[in-house]
């Protein structure tokens, strides 16, 4: 009796008063409610056939309660007409209940499941859900794995109903061979070894997995084509495939390949281009008649990616030819030879209109804006994109993988791009919480480094989440103390831009140290003593763009006040005051493409650093002077040359060689060598707070702290009070485990030498202790680079019993932000 | 032992549960409101009690602060109950959760830009409503805000010295919001910048973007006759033109010496090729 409402006439739809609403086919839903949702009103006008009975139909659905929906026509009369709404009612899922795999394996299936709860349960809900499942195992090497369901009622609500899903995996399967049919040019072997991730179970197989995984094979399959066309057989074709089964664990592969013969490229003619002559894109292109030809190789060239960016695509993109495209048109192709016509597009020039920054929740546009390449006005250019991008992940706050430029708003008529720089804010702040042991005693280490502070906003108590945030400087607190014997605190604020105007670098740090084993006593009393070191220092610096502009100079001011009462014999006086007021001037050059791991790119640093030469005015006797008056105020200057280099060896490997060398010289014979500032070398390069005199500690795996004393020296590692000279050259290999945004995992072995010399005239580069090792570094965003160590060094140490046997070392947070240990 | 709060929630009496969730509601407990509400929600779903709910779960995410949630059921309120007499108020509700969610400019501008959007479709959907004009007046304060950040991101180039970048930014930020209120200052800061773009250029660039500078600023004299920028203005405009007859000097020096002639050339193809602009590093603090 009631009829669907396509039963009317499409060619004419007709007005119709709606009489009344019926509802049909529920169960526990209420009707009226129903009838609401369909949004149908009595007495309103409805147009049918037509899109009203489409949209009843979809609001029903998207309640998500139905498996089907009708919408029927009971009655017309007249121009009144009357509905029925024909629903099929299903249970809904209150919860999976998976049986059959391991709580860990339940956690995976159900986070690619999605939450099904809430769904309703039909056929689609159960081929879903068994599908989803048998792909993850699939994927796994499973390829046998069962899905059987059964819904039951849930007890808890009546319209309801659990699903219990029971998983058996099965075995894992394994490939046992690999056999090539139709194959002459290529051997057996080559072949194989064009599959990556298809492997047979033999020994020699260590990397990779061994397991049958359909969607890996099916890649394989498409790659083994290319790499055979890659060789100039451009006809290489897969015939069949077949897996089959050899046994319960494993199954055999075989292909049959068709190999062709191999061509070579031909004569190659260009057309289209009207910028660049054919003789400059001749020598880009790298290809000449003659040469294996290889579909791969000539995209390369002409498309790009190459590693060194010299592809004609990279001359045209880094040029504002945005639009460029080539073509290369196989004219003819007689016995093995391929002739080309590579027809290019070039376009409009394309000059950059706006650029825009998305996703920059927290850090404010200034900061992001003053460091892009990319600016309004410049043709456009992809190298320039790419190095802004770089130098948007060194500022530390957006995730690097995500960053992620793109031109957009092309316009061909005016000849205008925008570039939209998507950025992705990452958690940059780090708390550093320690416990060690220092000086034979308990040191416990508080710090907090905020690295996108926003001090302006510091009484802006709106701007607190938790902490001003967004202007791209940098705060840092830390305090370190073992109770009332030591106590130590700092405190460092830096403004990449100071003014605004220009990339200026503003630091300014401060520190007081206490240390005292006896300060309880009376001041009257020969047990007490104290000492206090009071620093402050302010450093400038400026970026370069001349030879390059990587490079940075920096100019700081450093003075540091010592403070002694009784002290004992750990200094140079008991009691007494000291000054080390130094002016330090730092030239350096980085391009590392990566602060925490990088691949590409080198780290290079010039410092010459000083202090007044007091020793000309001061009219004080240095030949009869005492310690108090000869080191009231400390005169030395000081020499360092570090550099660092980062080359990608092969995949993810990374080589970092190092340099590194130091001279401390005086002014004046008479008053000598300085006791401060000196290098000390060995072991893990922490630095160390009982040393009072500002000495240098220089890392040497293998040996242990501060041993590495000058040869037919009498010191050692406890009383070595630094030398003059050092040098030092590493040879470390890097590889990572894990490189995420919420953490970094590298392995390393390493090779270094370095020594120490008491004078610039025993000073000989190739005479150094030596030693070789391995270790891992782990950085995870809240704690800084972690890292441990193992040396083993090769040379005897006089005086230090257990050189030249294995050393640990473990460090914290060096090697970050042009740390040279 | 489990608490009181917790046997509620534990237990399938979801009449008493609902009418819990409300008395907390009233109470201003909206956590607990919302842990019972979210139970609710999906069981009542098609039945009579269920917009209702809807409607309390809504504003529940909004008291909590959480504008993100409260949008999108707001939202979803209005489109599953068109009919109801509160889904007026929920599509303005949904619109003002974006309004509340939009940062100060410095920040990424989508849910400015979002909120704009919702509140346009509001005046659309209920023209007649008495929140039209809250709306409209929202609607004014975010396109405030991206003017303000448009402004202040062109005049960033100008700060740190990229004069053609500011220029080509200012002129866009123009064309997007014809009716700024910083088009005056915005119309100065053109020409003092493409002035200091030419005089930052090497010589034989600089007849030619001197000339623009000018342009600029007759445009300028033109229109804001009455402007406390006028006498800067003409300052730049008499600038230039004393700079296009340097420049042109040095061009016919340049000429009779063919060697000064050709490193010219050079000079000026290495800097087409490498990064542009053609802006030599001068002390822009000299010119100003």
């Amino acid at each position: 009796k009631s009829l669907s409402p396509d039963s009317l006439s499409y060619l004419n739809p007709k007005d119709y008063i709606i009489g009344g609403i019926t509802v049909s086919g529920t169960k526990a839903l209420d009707k009226d409610v129903l009838i609401q949702i369909s949004k149908l009103n009595k007495g309103d006008r409805i147009n049918l056939p037509g899109e009203a009975n489409a949209r009843v139909i979809k609001s029903m659905y998207e309640q998500g309660l139905f498996d089907d929906v009708q919408l029927n026509i009971t009655s017309i009369n007249m121009d009144t007409i009357y509905l029925e709404i024909v629903v099929d009612e299903r249970p809904r899922l209150s919860r999976l209940h998976i049986t059959g795999i391991r709580k860990g394996e339940i956690e995976d299936v159900q986070k690619k499941l999605n939450d099904k709860t809430g769904k309703i349960v039909n056929q689609n809900l159960l081929n879903t859900t068994s599908g989803i499942i048998k792909r993850h195992f699939n994927e796994k090497g499973y390829l046998n794995t069962t899905v059987d369901m059964k819904p039951k009622p849930d007890p808890a609500d009546s319209n309801n109903v659990i699903l219990d899903v029971i998983v058996d995996k099965k075995t894992k399967i394994k490939i046992n061979s690999i056999t090539f049919e139709g194959n002459e040019a290529f051997s057996q072997k080559k072949l194989k070894g064009f599959l990556k991730n298809t492997r047979t179970k033999k020994f020699y197989n260590i990397f990779g997995s061994k397991k049958f995984k359909q969607d890996k094979y099916d890649e394989d399959k498409q790659t083994l084509v290319e790499k055979m066309q890659a060789e100039g057989y451009r006809d290489a074709q897969l015939v069949s495939d077949t897996v089959s089964k050899h046994d319960e664990k494993t199954v055999d592969v075989k292909m049959k390949v068709f190999e062709g013969h191999k061509y070579y490229f031909g004569n190659i003619t260009w057309s289209g281009n009207a910028k660049y002559s054919t003789a400059d894109l001749v020598k880009i292109l790298r290809i000449s008649k003659g040469d294996v030809f290889s579909e791969e190789e000539l995209g390369k060239r002409l498309s790009g990616p190459t590693p060194s960016n010299d592809d004609v695509s990279s001359l045209y993109l880094n040029n504002g030819y945005l639009t460029y495209n080539a073509d290369p048109v196989q004219t003819r192709i007689y016995n093995d030879t391929v002739d080309l016509d590579i027809r290019i597009t070039e376009g409009p020039l394309y000059t950059i209109s706006k650029v825009i920054v998305k996703g920059n929740d927290v850090t404010n546009d200034k900061v992001v804006y003053r460091e892009i390449r990319t600016k309004p006005g410049q043709p456009f250019n992809k190298e320039l994109l790419i190095r802004s991008t770089r130098e948007l992940s060194q500022l530390g706050s957006f995730d690097e993988q995500k960053t992620e430029p793109r031109p957009t708003n092309i316009n061909p008529s005016e000849g205008t791009v925008d570039i939209v720089y998507n950025v992705v804010e990452k958690p940059s702040d780090q708390i550093e919480l320690s416990g060690g042991f220092g000086g034979g005693q308990l040191v416990g280490t508080l710090g907090l480094t905020f690295n996108n502070f926003s001090l302006r906003n510091i009484f802006n108590l709106k701007a607190y989440r938790p902490l001003p945030k967004g202007d791209g400087q940098k705060l840092s607190i830390r305090g370190q103390s073992s109770g009332r014997t030591y106590q130590n605190f700092s405190f460092t604020f830096s403004e990449p831009w100071l003014g605004g105007k220009k990339p200026i670098f503003f630091s300014l740090s401060a520190y007081t140290q206490g240390s005292s084993t006896g300060q309880y006593f009376a001041k009257t009393d020969r047990r007490y003593n104290n000492l206090r070191i009071n620093g402050i220092g302010v450093t400038l610096g400026k970026r370069l763009n001349w030879p390059d502009n990587y490079f940075q100079l920096n100019y700081s001011l450093n003075f540091d006040h010592y403070n002694l009462d009784n002290y004992g014999s750990a200094y140079l006086f008991s009691t007494g005051t000291s000054y080390n007021i130094k002016l330090t001037q730092e030239l350096s050059r980085n391009s590392i493409d990566a602060p925490i791991y990088p691949t590409t790119g080198s780290n290079i640093k010039f410092t010459i650093q000083a202090t007044p030469p007091y020793s000309l005015f001061n009219n004080t006797n240095y030949r009869i002077a005492t310690p108090e008056e000869r080191y009231k105020f400390v005169e030395y200057h000081k020499w360092k040359f570090d550099a660092q280099w980062f080359q990608t060896l092969t995949g993810k490997l990374v080589l970092m060689s190092q340099v590194r060398f130091g001279f401390l010289g005086y002014y004046n014979s008479k008053v000598g060598q300085s006791p401060f500032e000196r290098f000390k070398l060995g072991g893990d390069g922490m630095q160390s707070y009982q040393f009072l005199q500002g000495s240098e500690i220089i890392g040497l795996r293998g040996y242990q702290n501060f041993s590495v004393v000058p040869v037919g020296s009498g010191y050692n590692a406890s009383n070595n009070p630094g030398s003059v000279v050092f040098n030092k050259y590493t040879l470390e290999l890097r590889h990572p485990v894990i490189a995420s945004q919420s953490a970094t995992i590298f392995l390393l072995a390493f090779a270094e030498g370095g020594n120490t010399w008491n004078n610039f005239g025993e000073y000989n580069p190739f005479n150094v202790r030596r030693s070789v090792g391995v270790g891992a570094r782990i950085f995870l965003p809240i704690f800084g680079l972690l890292g441990l160590d193992y040396g083993y060094g090769f040379d005897r140490i006089p005086g230090a019993s257990d050189a030249g046997k294995g050393q640990f070392h473990f460090s914290i947070s060096q090697s970050l932000n042009g740390g040279f240990n | 032992c489990k608490s009181k709060f917790e046997k509620l929630k534990a237990s399938n009496d979801n009449a008493r549960k609902y009418k819990e969730a409300i008395r907390y509601y009233n109470k201003k407990d909206y956590g607990k409101a919302l842990e019972l509400f979210e139970i609710l929600v999906p069981r009542y779903r098609g039945q009579e009690q269920a917009e209702d709910l809807y409607y309390y779960y809504a504003y529940t995410n909004y008291k909590m602060r959480d504008y993100t949630s409260a949008r999108y059921h707001f939202k979803t309120f209005a489109d599953t109950y068109p009919s109801s007499t509160r889904s007026e108020e929920c599509r303005f509700m949904a619109a003002y959760c974006y309004y509340l969610d939009s940062p100060i400019f410095s920040l990424d501008q989508e849910n400015t830009s979002k909120a704009i959007e919702a509140l346009q479709l509001f005046i659309n959907l209920y023209p007649k409503s008495d929140r039209v004009a809250e709306a409209s007046k929202l609607i004014q304060n975010l396109r405030d805000k991206l003017e303000d950040k448009s402004y202040a991101n062109s005049k960033l180039y100008l700060t740190i010295g990229d004069y053609q970048a500011a220029v080509i930014s200012f002129n866009n930020t123009l064309r997007d919001y014809p009716d700024t209120k910083y088009a005056e200052e915005i119309e100065y800061l053109i020409v003092k910048a493409q002035y200091l773009f030419a005089n930052n250029s090497y010589e034989t660039k600089q007849e030619e973007r001197y000339t623009s500078a000018i342009e600029f600023a007759d445009e300028f004299i033109e229109k804001f006759a009455q402007s406390k920028y006028i006498k800067t203005v003409q300052d730049y405009k008499k600038d230039s033109e004393a700079g296009i007859v340097h420049a042109k000097n040095w061009m016919t020096q340049a000429t009779l010496n063919m060697k000064a002639a050709k490193k010219a050339a050079e000079k000026d193809s290495v800097n087409s090729q490498s990064t542009p602009p053609s802006v030599k590093d001068k002390n822009p603090e000299l010119v100003n």
